[in-house]
């Protein structure tokens, strides 16, 4: 259990939820948009005219595409300019960027548009070279659904975050930002507000998304939930 | 038994004609269990995919069904038999069925004149140089009019697929339908003159649907990705109990004790399989490995002949190359040596999707892929597999991966993932429920 740096202090008595945590997911369906990018220059002018819903898809949704990738993979913009443009340092510096910093989509377009943009004013010869490959810009069409989980207590909630689909993690746990707007997800804050678990809504919201699978994010998740029940004395 | 040209091949300087029976490199027969095809198993329900996508995925399918209870979807296609699309429907409509959308199939018929137009339309789609006649156009316009005469479209959903049924569409003012196009073809390079004759069809649909960004062109109607899928219940990607795949291997002389390089694929020059001749021999300097060429492909195509032909002068007498010119029945063989390989190799020139790489990395086996068509889409180089674009680069990846089992076990895993996640039959049957769904909510506009 990869818990070592979420170790829970001791929490006062456990609430009785007044709200239950239903467990939803969403589904994506890709549509392949009109805009693409044969070279960084390209990139950079469509990473600033593209739809939200664009950058949604290249940065959020590919992690969930691809949650079963421990390290290498972070978003679409970073594999491009390696993988097509072979360039390594942007590469770097647009896959260090954590999704997880930011709660409308506006900010995190501003942020790589930033990115690539200084790198290119540096490199001003890497703009008009064409990578192996275009990128093709896409966007989702998202429908969220329930599930057959829905928690009235911590243990429920335990078993909910044992066998939902790794996208119903996925939804709560990464995409919850933009919804709430805060920085912050479904699962924390239903701890805090609902079960009086600050401590462990903060070890949850500090799991390191970017050197796990979501499969791993989802045992860190109960394994922090597990270790608040055993301290309280409840079976996990 | 081993499978070995034992006549020397550099005397073979002008194209066979096809052989009688598809056979080994030797011309031998080939097992009798694979000479007739076997009977086709009766098609998977739904719940015998739980334990290979989990209760949670199914729970959603069944989710996604419940709000489309009651409507109805037609696919049209131009074959009930043969062909990737004819297959992908045999396994589709039965699921979307189950899950209570009830699914029509029809199929469009035509006479030799119709199927020649239409052979002649993908190969020009797909870039081959092409006279689009009146005449051509005519016979493509009557048959298209006599089967829109002939069907009914009653269905919320109709799904026409690939170009040949495409004038269908002019239907569309008759039904309450919203119509979608399903284009399984590479539309990136077409024939011009052929694509602007098909694009005012293509333009009166609801969307159109791709199997990679690649293949998309510029059209003012929604167009989605929709890649294409294996059953991983088939006989091709089934689970296998071990006594198979070692019975397959001794029946076709393939030394399990020994490391096995693998590619399947029809003898195309476009699938590259001299060069994968070439690079085994540049691997083979530093590490021992046997060379498997299963496909099809020779035996009722000239030039699949030739190619073969060209295959065995690349081999020479080395005995550790093992050539299979396989029947299309012999899935279950194919899945046999797939299991059984170290390495599978899909060094394409040229590719559609490449389903093969996708069968490679659904049974978890590292697997080198030339960066060309849909094979990028699968894999995500040293992540998923290990893309390559020359002989000498495959030839290392061979080396490489042979030699570091742990770093090709890992690629394996993650490679079986990306296509439990993107490429099962039942992530399309979800994405056909998506589609239905988000279609359904938009307003009738005819």
């Amino acid at each position: 259990m990869m818990v070592a740096h979420n170790s829970i202090a001791p929490n006062p008595r456990l609430r009785k939820p007044s709200k239950p945590f239903y467990f939803n997911t969403s589904e994506h369906l890709l549509r392949i948009e009109r805009q693409k990018a044969a070279t960084l220059s390209d990139l950079l002018q469509a990473l600033r005219t593209c739809p939200e819903d664009s950058i949604f898809q290249h940065t959020f949704r590919t992690l969930q595409e691809h949650h079963f990738i421990r390290q290498g993979f972070s978003n679409d913009f970073a594999h491009w300019s390696l993988s097509a443009c072979n360039e390594p340092v942007l590469g770097e510096q647009l896959a260090s960027v954590d999704v997880r910093e930011f709660t409308a989509i506006e900010g995190l377009r501003g942020r790589m548009v930033e990115i690539v943009d200084d790198f290119l004013e540096s490199h001003p010869r890497a703009g008009s070279r064409p990578g192996h490959e275009p990128f093709y810009f896409c966007a989702s069409d998202i429908v969220v659904l329930p599930t057959t989980f829905v928690s009235n207590s911590l243990a429920g909630f335990l078993d909910g975050v044992n066998q939902v689909s790794v996208h119903s993690i996925h939804h709560h746990f990464i995409e919850a930002r933009l919804r709430l707007h805060c920085m912050s997800n479904d699962f924390s804050q239903w701890l805090e507000e609902e079960v009086g678990l600050p401590a462990a809504a903060d070890s949850i919201e500090r799991i390191d998304i970017y050197t796990s699978t979501m499969e791993g994010v989802r045992r860190q998740i109960a394994g922090i939930v597990e270790q608040v029940l055993k301290q309280n004395g409840e079976n996990a | 038994m081993k499978t070995k040209d034992q006549q020397g091949t550099s005397t073979v300087t002008s194209p066979a004609p096809p052989p009688p029976a598809p056979s080994r490199s030797n011309g031998r027969p080939l097992p009798a269990s694979v000479m007739t095809p076997p009977a086709p198993p009766p098609p998977p329900h739904l719940d015998d995919y739980r334990n290979i996508i989990g209760q949670a995925q199914v729970d959603t399918l069944r989710f996604l069904a419940k709000d489309l209870k009651g409507k109805t979807l037609k696919m049209v296609n131009s074959t009930a038999v043969g062909g990737g699309v004819a297959e992908m429907l045999n396994r589709l409509v039965p699921l979307l069925s189950e899950l209570e959308v009830p699914t029509h199939w029809d199929v469009i018929t035509g006479g030799n004149d119709f199927f020649e137009v239409t052979k002649a339309f993908h190969n020009a789609l797909h870039g081959s140089p092409y006279e689009l006649t009146t005449a051509a156009q005519e016979i493509f316009l009557m048959y298209n009019e006599q089967n829109r005469e002939r069907m009914r479209f009653d269905e919320e959903l109709v799904v026409i697929h690939d170009p040949q049924p495409v004038g269908l569409i002019r239907s569309r003012h008759t039904s309450n339908a919203k119509w979608v196009w399903r284009c399984h073809i590479d539309l990136s390079n077409p024939d011009a003159k052929v694509w602007e004759f098909l694009r005012p069809f293509v333009e009166q649909f609801d969307a159109a649907i791709f199997s990679s960004q690649s293949f998309a062109r510029q059209l003012p109607i929604p167009q989605y990705l929709f890649y294409p899928c294996i059953d991983p219940l088939s006989e091709k990607n089934k689970d296998l109990p071990e006594s198979v795949v070692k019975r397959v291997c001794d029946e076709f002389g393939i030394d399990r004790s020994r490391p096995i390089v693998t590619q399947v694929s029809r003898f195309d020059r476009l699938k590259d399989p001299v060069g994968v001749v070439q690079a085994y021999k540049l691997a083979k300097k530093y590490v021992d490995c046997q060379l498997v060429l299963a496909g099809g492909g020779a035996s009722d195509d000239p030039e699949g002949a030739v190619v073969l032909q060209e295959v065995k002068e690349a081999a020479g007498n080395d005995p550790d190359i093992i050539l299979l010119d396989l029947p299309p029945w012999c899935a279950l063989e194919i899945n046999a040596i797939q299991r059984a390989s170290t390495v599978v190799v899909q060094k394409s020139l040229k590719e559609g999707f490449g389903l093969t790489v996708t069968e490679a990395l659904w049974k978890g086996k590292p697997t080198i892929g030339g960066a060309v068509g849909g094979i990028p889409n699968q894999i995500i180089h040293k992540l998923t597999g290990v893309l390559v674009h020359s002989v000498e680069g495959c030839a290392f990846q061979i080396r490489y991966l042979l030699t570091h089992p742990e770093y090709a076990q890992r690629i394996g895993v993650s490679g079986r993932e990306h296509v439990k996640e993107n490429f099962l039959i039942t992530t399309n049957v979800k994405r056909w429920l998506l589609l239905f769904r988000i279609l359904s909510q938009l307003p009738t506009t005819h």
